[in-house]
């Protein structure tokens, strides 16, 4: 009762020291402003500057001055040993990774934090609270990164970076109180755990989410520019701010990033999981981080689902924009770079799968369902194997004649689209139909339509899958233009078939009698490496995509507007590239695992001075 | 003896990233440099044009970014194989040097049918062909089906042979900051996500970009 009123006499309070704060600050003003101005005594200037010092000092500045070369205003600034342009890709890549952390791990720390709230479960708070323990040490980091981003920019590129200050100026004031905003509700969210009403926290989580969705937008909207400029004109005088903001990948790059920092967020915070797993020294400890591991991987892998479709999003803007600009991402210097990525995509599916199945392990009763397991192994290999076939191939010239071109005489006709979409969308679908797998485990459809579910989700899953492979086969029969049409169908039937099977799945579980439990903890300790190495290969994936998004500009820092004319203004060899991705991806790492180690520390003992003393 | 578990991370993460950069290597490996400036002299012959014009469509005008020369099938573009001579009687009215200009200078006046208004006008960033390399251009695609019959003297309705160029490159360096507004004229960018996509274009709004990978012909890659 006593605390209660303090707190209402504090709050009455607050107001009036506040007001009487500034009534004194206003009094202390007036008083200095209405006091008469009185120029203090100095000698004149041409007695001081008959002194043997002040004439010492003369003679030095002059002769200073006379040394000194005339400024010049430079265009660019190199970097010493590796370069400005392998400085500042690794600096900002390190930002960008540190930035979508600290961006994802709110998002999934909220909603787990609201999932612990209305189920009252409290192992969900304290997973929402062991993964916001993450978060201030890795904004500092990101701070940090984007502070020398931005002094290296200014450094090296100081032209540049003057002409994109002129045009986003407007846009420096909301960054920074947005900024403000983050760092307050970061910090109360993250301190503040269990000292509010669990309504206010949620409401601090989602006050953070919000503005670190605004900061990244804003940010976007400055490097999606200078891919896609607008709103100036021919020689880049500003026209319109805010059509230079909306720019034609802005909108598509927002989406992508958010669901691709949900995906990287979840796959390092499951791979801090796997750590703190493999340290731990209680079943109790192994259980919890299990559980950690496998909901930070499933948060991952759901995002990481949709994420293509964002993707194509994204490049149809690109195409629209400047079909040169596509065809130069997709057909020309960087037609390679897909196939790495289908490697790094197929390692992601398989590796994920690879996961849920050994996850099964730990489910009472799922023999049954193990069973179809390597079915779905064999589809996903196959589907991956078709995705990374090229369609010309690295040959001898005896090879290339005996082929008849760069082309292999079948294998040539995988390296196509149509097989590739087909491939891709058969891959979706079938990690997906195995998340749908490991979900049932250890349960029984008690509801009277039970067969009926079955059969419908089984003919929904056959149906789009037969759809898909009949459009892929289709597209080898008709002209490019119907061809390209033909992803959509692709691409929808798949979504609608997620969306349907889901919902029945839902309902169709509903009440389900159990086989057995889930016994956290016990997994084989490969499946922990796993979750590292799904981190790792997101990571590298990330700084993949980051570097064709930047390098499809090519020669241009500003596409078509501000021409790169430093020593830097080649595009370097996907194997260049991918060593800097590598280094960068190693650096990232090595940063995370202090991030790892500085949390931790929260939850060791106290020092013991008197022992050690 | 038991490896430490922090040492047994990082040989994971080492090993991973390893991998990923040596595929990286295994990958055909070509450094693409910016197009050079071409020299251009008035005293060029049309041999001179036409070499100097294969050699921009090569590079800085990127033309074989997207058209093929002698290719048949289904293409993205059309193909300049023959183009020499089918110029002449494409557009009614137009002569083959007036229509191969007005499809650099103003690409969509017309199109050819079956194919989408995709083409940026050449004398604009980001290609920025000057009336000199246009010419030159137009010299090399006569070579195809035809016969070169342009010169350096050589007149139409976008170039008078007088004027200052009006491709007048990129600038190199970053703008005056301050240009006013009024005076500029709007980017020749496209309303968003609409101008480059035709109505009828099937793909439109919608294609995937590796579906959009089709129109690439043989340079190696994901797509053809």
């Amino acid at each position: 009762m006593n605390a209660v009123r303090n707190r209402k006499l504090l709050v009455l309070l607050g107001p009036v020291v506040a007001l009487l704060m500034f009534a004194a600050a206003v009094k202390m003003a007036s008083g200095l402003l209405s006091r008469e101005f009185k120029e203090p005594y100095r000698a004149s200037s041409a007695t001081a500057a008959q002194t043997p010092p002040a004439a010492g000092l003369t003679e030095e500045a002059s002769a200073a001055a006379q040394k000194a070369k005339p400024y010049e205003e430079a265009e660019y600034r190199r970097f010493p040993v590796v370069g400005s342009r392998v400085a500042i890709w690794m600096v900002a890549q390190l930002h960008l990774l540190f930035a979508a952390f600290v961006l994802a791990v709110p998002i999934f720390a909220l909603i787990v934090e609201a999932i612990g709230y209305k189920t009252g479960d409290l192992r969900y708070d304290r997973l929402a609270h062991e993964f916001a323990k993450l978060l201030s040490v890795s904004f500092s980091l990101t701070a940090t990164f984007g502070a020398f981003l931005t002094f290296m920019l200014i450094i090296l590129y100081p032209k540049f970076t003057n002409y994109l200050m002129s045009v986003f100026s407007p846009t420096f004031l909301p960054y920074i109180l947005l900024f403000f905003a983050e760092a307050f509700f970061l910090y109360t969210y993250t301190y503040g755990w269990g000292k509010f009403h669990p309504l206010v926290h949620l409401g601090l989580g989602l006050g953070l989410n919000v503005v670190g969705t605004a900061i990244m937008f804003i940010a976007n909207a400055w490097l999606t520019f200078m891919m896609s400029p607008r709103g100036i004109s021919d020689a880049g005088a500003v026209i319109s701010v805010s059509e230079a903001i909306n720019n034609f990948t802005w909108m598509p790059i927002n989406v992508h990033r958010v669901i691709a920092n949900v995906a990287f967020g979840g796959s390092v915070a499951a791979a801090y999981a796997a750590f703190k797993f493999l340290q731990a020294t209680s079943d109790e400890e192994r259980a919890h981080y299990d559980w950690m591991g496998y909901i930070g991987n499933f948060v991952a892998i759901s995002a990481f689902l949709p994420l293509p479709f964002a993707g194509y999003w994204l490049a149809k803007e690109i195409y629209a924009y400047s079909q040169t600009l596509g065809l130069t991402m997709m057909g020309g210097a960087f037609s390679w770079l897909f196939i790495i990525q289908a490697v790094l995509i197929g390692n992601l599916f398989l590796a994920a799968n690879y996961y849920l199945w050994l996850g099964m392990g730990r489910v009472e009763g799922a023999q049954p369902i193990q069973k179809v397991i390597k079915y779905l192994l064999i589809t996903i290999v196959l589907c991956f194997m078709v995705w990374a076939t090229p369609r010309s191939i690295i040959a001898t010239v005896s090879e290339v004649r005996a082929m008849r071109g760069s082309a292999h005489p079948v294998l040539g006709f995988l390296g196509v689209m149509s097989a590739k979409n087909t491939a891709v969308n058969i891959l979706i679908l079938t990690t997906f139909m195995s998340f749908l797998l490991y979900r049932r485990t250890g349960k029984i459809a008690t509801v009277a339509w039970a067969k009926t579910g079955h059969t419908a989700q089984l003919v929904i899953f056959a149906a789009v899958a037969v759809f898909v492979i009949f459009l892929g086969v289709y597209g080898y029969f008709v002209e490019a233009t119907v061809r390209i049409g033909l992803s959509v169908p692709q691409v929808l039937s798949v979504l609608l078939a997620m969306v349907a099977i889901t919902a029945i799945d839902i309902f169709l579980f509903r009440g389900a009698s159990k086989t057995g439990e889930v016994r956290w903890g016990r997994i084989p300790a490969i499946s922990q490496y796993v979750l590292i190495f799904i981190a790792v290969t997101f990571t590298w994936l990330m700084g993949l995509m980051g570097y064709v998004r930047s390098g499809l500009r090519q020669h241009w820092h500003v596409y078509g507007v501000i021409r790169d004319t430093s020593s830097d203004a080649f595009t370097p060899t996907l194997g260049f590239a991918t060593n800097i991705v590598s280094v960068t991806v190693l650096v990232f790492f090595l940063l995370i695992g202090v991030v790892f180690w500085i949390a931790s520390l929260h939850d060791r003992p106290d020092f013991n001075r008197g022992k050690s003393l | 003896m038991r490896v430490p578990l922090i040492l047994r991370i990082g040989a994971l993460v080492v090993a991973t990233t390893g991998f990923y950069a040596y595929v990286g290597q295994m990958v055909p490996q070509k450094e693409v440099q910016p197009p050079k400036e071409t020299a251009m002299g008035s005293d060029m012959t049309t041999a001179d044009m036409v070499k100097v014009g294969r050699e921009i469509m090569d590079g800085k005008g990127l033309c074989v970014t997207c058209h093929t020369i002698g290719k048949t099938g289904a293409l993205r573009f059309p193909d300049l194989g023959g183009i020499g001579s089918l110029a002449k009687n494409r557009v009614p009215g137009l002569s083959d040097v007036e229509y191969l200009a007005q499809s650099m200078y103003e690409p969509t006046a017309f199109v050819v049918p079956g194919f989408p208004p995709a083409m940026p006008p050449v004398n604009g960033p980001p290609i920025g062909l000057t009336d000199q390399e246009i010419l030159s251009v137009i010299a090399a695609l006569q070579t195809l089906g035809g016969t070169p019959t342009v010169t350096m003297k050589t007149t139409h309705r976008y170039y008078d042979g007088t004027a200052a160029p009006s491709g007048a490159p990129a600038p190199a360096a970053a703008p005056a900051p301050n240009a006013q507004p009024e005076e500029a004229q709007p980017l020749a960018a496209p309303k968003k996500g609409t101008l480059l996509r035709p109505d009828d274009e099937p793909g439109a709004g919608s294609a995937g970009a590796l579906a959009k990978a089709e129109a690439r012909q043989g340079a190696g890659g994901v797509a053809r």
